[in-house]
């Protein structure tokens, strides 16, 4: 066994780049009526920003700041989101 | 008199503290969106998964095994009624590493059906990936899948 047979058997590690991953979703069931604002909420993950996550939302990354204003109650900083952090969507 | 000054007083003050309570909790309540009581109807009976969906949200051709460049659907099917549930997908790579979560909030009135997506515009890497779905923050049901080039 050569030494590429060796690397092939073992390929070195690398982490993919899922920041530019688009999802979405929808429901046959009806969207509650009495949920403030549009009930659309983004739960950050790791390496997400405001305008990343505006980005996937909208399409537009410069849009991060209504994002922002809608979830000054948990955002204080715009440059720091956090792993988990629910961010209601207007 | 002294006395009765000081009982009149904690009286004064358990009814305040009554009264703090209960308008705490009233203001509290919508934050709460009904995550408890109302949503213990709702169950996650099943998880499909496919590259196509129907206009009910059913999956058309049933697969867990994806191309790098699939939009891979999942179908997540619950029974039961609620005023308000929180359905939320959890996508994850190999050991874990997270790829994207969304979520979906919904008032069933019956068995129905959410779908979520996710695609990846210059290819989803090979390898194994996890979705987990939580109904109410709760952990409700897994479905492995593969992407194979």
């Amino acid at each position: 066994m050569g030494i590429f047979d060796r690397n092939e058997n073992n390929p070195p590690k690398s982490t993919p780049d899922f920041g530019n991953v688009k999802s979405g979703g929808s429901s046959t069931a009806p969207a509650p009526t009495d949920t403030i604002g549009s009930g659309k909420t983004y739960v950050v993950v790791e390496g997400d920003s405001l305008s990343k996550i505006a980005k996937r939302e909208y399409g537009d990354a410069n849009k991060w700041r209504a994002i922002y204003e809608a979830n000054r109650d948990l955002i204080k900083d715009p440059d720091l989101i956090y792993p988990g952090q629910e961010l209601k969507v207007p | 008199m002294h006395t009765r000054l000081r009982g009149t007083s904690l009286a004064a003050l358990a009814l305040a503290v009554v009264l703090t309570t209960a308008c705490t909790k009233s203001r509290e309540a919508p934050a709460a969106t009904g995550t408890t009581g109302s949503t213990a109807g709702v169950r996650v009976s099943r998880i499909d998964m496919g590259r196509s969906l129907t206009a009910d949200k059913m999956i058309n051709d049933k697969t867990e095994s994806f191309k790098p460049n699939d939009t891979i659907y999942a179908s997540v099917l619950t029974e039961g009624a609620a005023a308000t549930a929180t359905l939320k997908a959890r996508w994850t790579y190999q050991d874990g590493q997270a790829v994207t979560e969304s979520t979906q909030t919904i008032a069933p009135t019956g068995d129905a059906r959410t779908e979520f997506h996710i695609s990846k515009p210059d290819g989803w890497p090979a390898g194994k990936y996890k979705l987990e779905v939580f109904l109410n923050d709760s952990s409700a049901a897994t479905k492995d899948f593969e992407v194979q080039r």
